[in-house]
């Protein structure tokens, strides 16, 4: 394929902005899959949002000649907008598909920022103008004053109704433009996206800036220094399509006996050993962690399982970190990092339904840095960790510069929001439409204890948030502890701001009263900020359990009803003698909750 | 088959099915009706018989018949089966013989009748004085023929009877139940069991509590109408020996005493479970291994199915479990908590947990080194046996 007929472009698109569903019109149209094996949204086939997928069409132009157009798909949360970057960087062009009826979203803009930052060619979509209360025309100058991109320009689409799909195909093939690069210098290809696959090692999916990949070639990845000899290269189709080639521009995948995604980290630079290029393709960075959370065995004995599983998972996500941890009250477990919430509830998932594991995850947390006394700083991840009070110079918190884009009717109640959380107003920008966009500087621990939930509660679900990390900042940090039954938990632990470490004691102490069940006796629940008790709760005693009846000589099944009321009481955590339950130790996330 | 361990074996209980409807609580084996009654009870023999071959030289100290409602049927029947039984096996001079009945299918010439054939304790399902209650529960009788019931029983020349009773019952308040009590007590039986409503799945009870339409009382107000049974039967000289089982001196039930302490029992009927030592495993054709120390056995529910299984000269059986020394150890504490009498406890893990538990006032001393639960624990006696049965769940 001549490299000037090669597009690759991506789709940007808020969630249910109708991004699958195009891209299922686009595959139907082209015939890259026929319309009877069309299984629903064939980019969603994989449950885990952080996948991305590449999939190569070949369309027939409206100037008679075939254009390869590789789609490369992008994560669609903000816990990887890294990704994001990586996929886009990998495209010379995007779809931005905005929902005709809702309008541009906040973590929508993010992307769009992001792929005007690499050169790409925008192509404004608005979808599902079938709908009743699709305002195509509102949309068209909200992308023209919101994002700068003339409206006009904009396609009018219903990929449901299989609307205006030529004419989406037809603006790629003449709008986006040809890979640049030169075939004949040394390889150079990004790595987007790489996965695990148990049978073949790992799938590194590549876009090629320069020069060719070819089966049996040395090839060295830039950043981790690690060579590996190609086995197989190809394209999806959707599926896996060995091809002699990759050439110069293209986009496919490499197959090299890798067995740990770690060596084929996102952002690398993919090259020839044997004649390697002086200059990495640019914009790699590690992923960083921005969440950590402890994760626990309810029963003890799983530790090694636990273990084991993590490994497994990191054979698949380069990105999340762990090492042992052990707390009084939880025994063995792991602190693990994330990259953001969604990482978390992904991993957490995956290990109850894929290992078949009983968990207890700690409320997540940020990593504060801890500057002593004795001048030397400390990165604090778990808050049972933090140095005693009397060797703290200074705590600072991680800060993100965040975007928020409501409708005018709920800024005040979002407004309220961000100063409950510590928020400091940046600024704010009317928008067509009604909405508004508001900038502030925000704390990320705040951020992570159910920010999302309760904005989008409070507007009716009409807010959308992005941000980004901006630095550290010293703070008035306190540690508030909780004590159950006299005794202190660790793993309940957490790190607040002074002015609302009352507050914060009281509310989970509340929590904690209705999420643990009543025990043989009495129990107190108490929040204490060093030492001084600033809440107390009470768990009163359980009145009755008693089997009314035990006749009829069945005493098997009075034995499993026991046995089954043992089953509840081991699926919770024995600190001390309470059986905590295992949404206990999440409780701090839903402290805004009524 | 060793002689020793079936001399154990003192006790057999003989399901009834038949009942004139189903009341709407119930989870018991039953079907409404009794137009089987002649070929279940001819199936019944036959199974007797079976018992009586795998079980040989077996003398009964405690027969009961239970349902269902064995009244329900013809007394000749009844009288045909309980023959078979002493046929087959032998009953002890002095042994406890009870059958169950139900003041509507209870007579003064029913009485008699029973009286004739051997039974010498009636155990009535009285269940509740008050008439919106008996319909709630959808017993068939009237209060006042319930009250009859016990007479009629008496001057037919039953020495011993029980009166069930039923609480917790929705818009049954404090005041009624406790005039229940009294008014039982007056009709002055000899035993009184009161058991609290529960909702078993598959009722229609469970069905109506689903939907809505029915609030089950609250744990607090359950507790308070067992205390009211306990204050009230002990002022009048029933003592409470067992959760729900309260007796003048003398008068508890043997039969029921066979479960609580991890006697042993066969069991005829559809539904019926039995509890026989290791031993006897060949006889049940059960699998046993060597950690059997006894073997626990049931029926399945369906009159057809017994009966074909009978006539082909098989024991209907469903299930059979091992019972291994740890089972029976966790089965006599989760039993023996049940009892006034209280439970001896030794192994020192286990009497370290009951430590605990004294101290905290949930377990008291009972004679004979024993312990039972407080008032308090009693109210809680599961989470009692779940701390007491850690060790051997583990």
């Amino acid at each position: 394929m001549p490299q000037d007929l090669i597009r690759n472009f991506s789709i940007i698109a808020h969630i249910d902005h109708g991004k699958s569903t195009l891209a299922d019109r686009l595959l139907e149209a082209t015939e890259t899959v026929a319309p009877r094996d069309m299984q629903d949204q064939v980019l969603d086939q994989l449950d885990l949002e952080r996948e991305a997928q590449a999939v190569r069409m070949s369309y027939r132009g409206h100037d008679g000649r075939t254009y390869e157009l590789n789609l490369i798909d992008t994560p669609g949360h903000v816990d990887f907008s890294y990704e994001v970057s990586r996929s886009l960087a990998a495209c010379e062009g995007a779809l931005l598909v905005v929902d005709a009826s809702q309008g541009v979203e906040a973590q929508t803009l993010a992307n769009v920022y992001q792929a005007i930052e690499h050169n790409l060619e925008i192509i404004p979509v608005i979808n599902k103008i079938d709908l009743p209360a699709a305002d195509p025309e509102l949309v068209r100058r909200e992308i023209a004053e919101m994002i700068g991109l003339p409206g006009d320009g904009a396609i009018l689409t219903s990929a449901r109704q299989g609307i205006g799909i030529d004419e989406v195909l037809d603006a790629v093939a003449r709008r986006v433009p040809p890979p640049r690069g030169d075939a004949s210098a040394p390889l150079r290809a990004l790595i987007f996206d790489a996965k695990y696959d148990a049978y073949r090692g790992v799938v590194v999916y590549v876009r090629l800036f320069d020069g060719g990949l070819r089966p049996g070639m040395r090839v060295r990845m830039m950043a981790s220094g690690r060579e590996f000899v190609v086995d197989e290269v190809g394209i999806f189709s959707p599926a896996m399509i060995p091809i002699d080639e990759l050439a110069c521009g293209e986009v496919g995948y490499l197959i090299a006996s890798i067995k740990n995604v770690r060596d084929s980290k996102v952002g690398d630079t993919v090259t020839d050993a044997a004649r390697p290029t002086r200059h990495a393709l640019p914009g790699y960075r590690a992923a960083t962690p921005m969440v950590f959370a402890g994760i626990f065995p309810v029963d003890t004995d799983s530790v090694e399982d636990l273990k084991e599983s993590l490994a497994r998972l990191n054979l698949n996500d380069a990105s999340l970190v762990y090492e042992p941890e052990s707390s009084v009250a939880l025994g063995f477990g792991f602190r693990c990092g994330f990259l953001g919430l969604l990482h978390l509830e992904i991993v957490q998932e995956r290990l109850e339904r894929e290992f078949g594991l009983s968990l207890i995850t700690t409320a997540p947390t940020v990593e504060y840095r801890v500057r002593l006394r004795s001048g030397e700083t400390v990165a604090v991840d778990n808050p049972d960790m933090l140095p005693d009070p009397s060797h703290i110079e200074a705590i600072e918190e991680p800060r993100t510069k965040a975007t928020i884009i409501v409708p005018n009717a709920y800024v005040g109640t979002i407004m309220e929001l961000c100063q409950e959380r510590r928020g400091e107003f940046i600024s704010m920008e009317y928008q067509p439409g009604d909405r508004m966009q508001l900038a502030y500087d925000l704390p990320l621990g705040e951020i992570i204890h159910d920010f999302y939930d309760q904005l989008k509660s409070r507007s009716r679900g009409y807010a959308s948030l992005d941000y980004e990390i901006a630095g550290f900042r010293a703070e008035a940090l306190v540690k508030l502890d909780i004590l159950v039954g006299g005794q202190r938990v660790d793993a309940l632990s957490m790190i607040v701001h002074r002015d609302r470490a009352r507050e914060q004691g009281r509310r989970l102490a509340e929590r904690l009263r209705k999420l643990i069940p009543r025990q043989l006796f009495e129990v107190p629940i108490q929040a204490a900020i060093g030492g001084k008790i600033v809440a107390r709760e009470t768990v009163s005693a359980m009145r009755k359990d008693v089997l009314a009846k035990c006749y009829g000589g069945d005493v098997t099944r009075k034995r499993k009803l026991l046995e089954k009321q043992r089953e509840g009481k081991r699926r919770m955590k024995r600190v001390g003698n309470i059986d905590i339950p295992q949404e206990a130790f999440m409780a701090v996330l839903k402290l805004d909750e009524p | 088959m060793s002689a020793p361990a079936l001399s154990e074996l003192r006790a057999l209980y003989v399901h009834i099915p038949f009942c004139e409807r189903k009341c709407e609580y119930c989870d018991f084996a039953s079907i409404a009706g009794k137009r089987a009654e002649t070929v279940y009870t001819q199936a019944l023999l036959a199974e007797i018989r079976m018992l009586g071959q795998r079980f040989p030289g077996v003398t009964l100290e405690t027969v009961f018949f239970g349902g269902g409602t064995p009244s329900f049927i013809e007394p000749a029947l009844l009288a045909g089966v309980l023959d078979e039984v002493r046929s087959v096996f032998s009953i002890a001079p002095g042994a406890e013989v009870t059958l169950e009945a139900n003041p509507s299918s209870t007579s003064r010439e029913r009485a008699e009748q029973w009286l004739g054939a051997g039974f010498n304790r009636v155990s009535l399902g009285v269940q509740s004085l008050e008439a919106d209650v008996l319909r709630f529960l959808g017993r068939v009788h009237e209060a006042r023929r319930a009250v009859d019931a016990v007479g009629e029983v008496r001057e037919a020349g039953f020495g011993s009877v029980n009166c069930d009773l039923i609480y917790a019952v929705p818009r049954l308040g404090d005041a009624r139940w406790r005039r229940t009590v009294q008014r039982v007590v007056a009709a002055a039986p000899d035993h009184v069991s009161c058991y609290e409503l529960t909702v078993e799945p598959g009722t229609p009870l469970h069905v109506a509590v689903a939907r809505g339409d029915v609030t089950p009382v609250s744990g607090s107000r359950a507790l308070r109408q067992h205390r009211i049974a306990i204050d009230e039967l002990a002022a009048a000289g029933y003592a409470q020996y067992e959760v729900s089982n309260f007796a003048r001196p003398g008068a508890e039930c043997r039969h029921n005493l066979v479960y609580w302490t991890g006697g042993y029992y066969l069991g005829a009927g559809v539904g019926a479970h039995g509890h026989v030592p290791a031993a006897a495993a060949p006889a049940l054709a059960a699998p046993a291994d060597e950690t059997a120390v006894a073997i626990r056995y049931w029926h399945g529910r369906g009159i057809a199915a017994y009966v074909r299984a009978v006539e082909a000269n098989l024991l209907p059986l469903q299930g059979t479990e091992v019972i291994s020394a740890a089972t029976r150890e966790y089965e006599r504490l989760m039993l023996g908590l049940r009892l006034r009498d209280g439970v001896s406890i030794t192994e020192p893990r286990v009497r370290q947990a009951a430590d605990a538990l004294l101290r905290r006032g949930l377990l008291e001393a009972a004679p004979g080194s024993r312990l039972r639960t407080t008032a308090r624990g009693e109210a809680v006696l599961n989470q009692v046996a779940l701390l007491l049965t850690e060790e051997l769940a583990a």
